[in-house]
């Protein structure tokens, strides 16, 4: 019985740390720009395809592609930032949430036409291997993403709390106006907080590739989930969106194992809902 | 000079309406291109079967077209018009109303998901317009006219994936983990009903909502219910996670992937070698007779795969409707309706299904119905069940 949990948990922290770096990339956007990401799960597909052809084409390792995936799409994001989401920052709410709606959708579709729906898979070295501990198993594969997740998720800590730049992005965070008085540009600022949020997306990518099939709607697979664990974390808290994905992964897993498999995402939006009755503004919430 | 211009526009324009009319005065009707819907959900999370099937809803219109299209009828041509009903069913209630209200259809075709097929069967009996379907639940045959389903239904899967079991195993203990929409539910509920009388342990009973992100948690559970062989009822992004973690986690237990997702070529692809082995049911393959040979063959030259058995049924399905058509001597919906109440096939692409025979019950069944049990032998999807169904014979691994 405890062996069954201790997998269960385990099974659910491994895919947690994925939904952890989706669902940081939205929360930073959300906190320094002030927009939501409706594309996010979008450039996770696109992190995906580019790992798929590496190594294919290449024959990279998906973990080396990392060092492709995630600065192509730090550019990608400074673009959206530049030529997109800048032009519709003065307006209001509904041209912010049409311009990523839509960047989704055309994202998506033009996926769709170029790669078609079928499902592509990578097999690594490590793809189907495992680690075995007693009774309990841990994917080498998931191993590896949660692991480089949390390190990821770690030095983006380390970036807004002790650089120059990562400071302006927590003030600009906190209030704009004050930051932009104090001599902060918001808008390199804001371009940062973009590539930075989908270069997560691009690892996150590049991470599930080994163990995951990438198809064009692949994205919003995932992107449930990272909304979901940015409003439990507390809507632009970095560590809040990490525990609170860590959490769903636990909490998807056990009402799985305990519960019934349909029943994983109902478990999610439980402790959703119970979280937010308790504490409106999410887990991380100064009360 | 003007004169003789009208003179000769008056003699063109009536040797023009003579020479297109003539075989119309002839036979007495219009040999206008007869519209076949055709329902598909091409992009969505289903497109990627649907896809597959429009290919092949074309390509069977040419086939037909090509040898002379409907030779009661003058030798008309099928005319598919296609719509994209985007994996949603409020979509297919909407594009199946359009379809039927904007043209003048003889009978369409579609959806291959039972969740989408329930409800355009349902737009098109009020319609009165027929509809011919590779989808497998039972549903549709409960209380409808218009319906017609020439292949195994989902409640014949069942029985067919329990006898399977009892060829691998001596003492089957099988899980049962199925995705919780019509198709998933209703080949489940199957298995498990027949499972006592077919000697078969269901030791766990387990829906799922598809498109999860991760099968570890549903495999962690197979592994602790203990059975030796694992019944899945999935799509495929689900069935390759599946097929996947079991290997992942090292479990040694015989696989069933059941239709849907399992039967297509890009099964193989994403899965592997893992895949060698692994055990399915199919209402069609593409090695069920000669006929559907020939069919594999021409659309391998097209998309350099073998067709799958929503695509090869829907072939099969419309030289039905041709059959029909031929022998109400109409393009009338009502007309063509009863002319496929009466369809009896056993030789040509009409009848290309496991059996070799399609013949309609009142309730829209082949009568002959039945699935073939499949194996994937060598990168191929093989017929392995029933005995006079095998081309090859059933593989223990």
């Amino acid at each position: 019985m405890l062996e069954i949990v201790a997998q269960a948990v385990i099974n659910g922290l491994l895919i947690g740390g994925i939904y952890a770096l989706v669902s940081i990339g939205v929360t930073l956007i959300f906190g320094v720009v002030k927009i939501v990401n409706f594309a996010q799960g979008e450039f996770v597909m696109i992190g995906m395809y580019v790992t798929f052809f590496l190594a294919t084409q290449l024959g990279m390792d998906p973990i080396v592609s990392l060092v492709v995936s995630m600065p192509l799409l730090f550019l990608i994001g400074v673009g959206v930032q530049h030529f997109l989401i800048r032009r519709v920052l003065g307006l209001n709410d509904l041209p912010q949430i049409f311009l990523t709606f839509a960047l989704s959708l055309l994202i998506l579709n033009v996926a769709l036409m170029l790669l078609t729906p079928n499902y592509r898979t990578l097999h690594t070295s490590y793809s189907d291997a495992a680690l075995h501990l007693g009774g309990l198993t841990v994917p080498v594969a998931k191993l590896i993403a949660f692991g480089v997740a949390m390190l990821l998720s770690a030095i983006l800590w380390v970036f807004l709390h002790t650089t120059d730049l990562g400071r302006a992005m927590r003030a600009a965070s906190q209030n704009r106006d004050v930051a932009q008085l104090m001599g902060i540009n918001p808008h390199r600022v804001f371009a940062v907080a973009l590539g930075i949020a989908l270069a997560l997306a691009g690892a996150a990518g590049s991470l599930l590739m080994p163990f995951y099939p990438a198809y064009p709607m692949v994205g919003q697979v995932f992107v449930l989930m990272a909304f979901v664990a940015v409003v439990l974390g507390t809507l632009g808290n970095v560590v809040g969106a990490l525990v609170a994905s860590l959490l769903m992964g636990i909490a998807e897993s056990l009402g799985i194992q305990f519960i019934g498999a349909d029943s994983g995402l109902i478990v999610v939006f439980l402790l959703l809902l119970i979280t937010l009755a308790v504490k409106p503004s999410g887990l991380a919430a100064r009360s | 000079m003007r004169q003789q211009r009208r003179k000769f526009l008056k003699g063109a324009s009536k040797a023009a309406v003579a020479a297109v009319a003539a075989p119309y005065v002839m036979r007495g009707y219009a040999a206008d291109p007869v519209n076949i819907g055709g329902l598909y959900p091409s992009t969505g999370g289903m497109a990627q079967i649907g896809q597959g099937c429009v290919v092949a809803a074309k390509m069977a219109v040419e086939m037909v077209n090509n040898a002379g299209g409907v030779k009661a009828l003058g030798g008309a041509k099928l005319n598919l018009i296609l719509s994209d009903v985007q994996s949603d069913t409020t979509v297919t209630r909407t594009e199946t109303d359009r379809l039927i209200s904007g043209n003048k259809l003889t009978a369409v075709h579609g959806c291959y998901a039972s969740a989408l097929t329930l409800i355009a069967s349902e737009v098109c009996e009020r319609a009165k317009v027929p509809i011919i379907t590779g989808s497998s639940t039972d549903q549709l045959n409960k209380g409808r006219h218009f319906t017609f389903t020439p292949f195994a239904r989902a409640s014949q899967f069942a029985r067919a994936q329990l006898q399977m079991a009892k060829l691998v195993a001596d003492k089957p203990k099988v899980a049962v983990v199925f995705e919780n929409t019509a198709f998933g539910t209703a080949t489940s509920n199957g298995l498990k009903e027949l499972a006592p009388g077919e000697g078969v342990e269901i030791v766990m009973f387990e829906p799922y909502s598809a498109g999860f992100t991760d099968a570890g948690p549903l495999i962690n559970k197979v592994k602790a219910s203990g059975a030796n062989m694992l019944f899945s009822v999935s799509y495929l992004n689900d069935l390759i996670l599946i097929v996947r973690t079991v290997k992942q986690v090292g479990l040694n237990i015989a696989i069933n992937g059941g239709s849907g997702g399992f039967v297509i070529p890009d099964f193989y692809k994403n899965v592997g070698k893992a895949a060698e082995g692994l055990l399915g049911v199919a209402h069609w393959n593409h090695d069920v007779n000669d006929a559907a040979e020939k069919v594999n063959a021409e659309y391998k030259k097209r998309t350099g795969e073998f067709i799958f058995e929503y695509a090869g049924g829907l072939v099969a399905q419309t030289y039905m409707l041709v059959d029909a058509m031929e022998r109400a001597q109409s393009a009338d919906p009502v007309k063509v309706r009863d002319a496929l109440a009466s369809l009896d096939a056993s030789s040509g692409y009409a009848a290309m299904a496991p059996g070799g025979k399609v013949k309609f019950g009142p309730d829209g069944k082949n009568v002959y119905g039945h699935p073939v049990g499949v194996q994937w032998q060598n990168g191929d999807l093989v017929s392995v069940f029933p005995k006079e169904d095998a081309r090859k014979p059933l593989l223990k691994t």
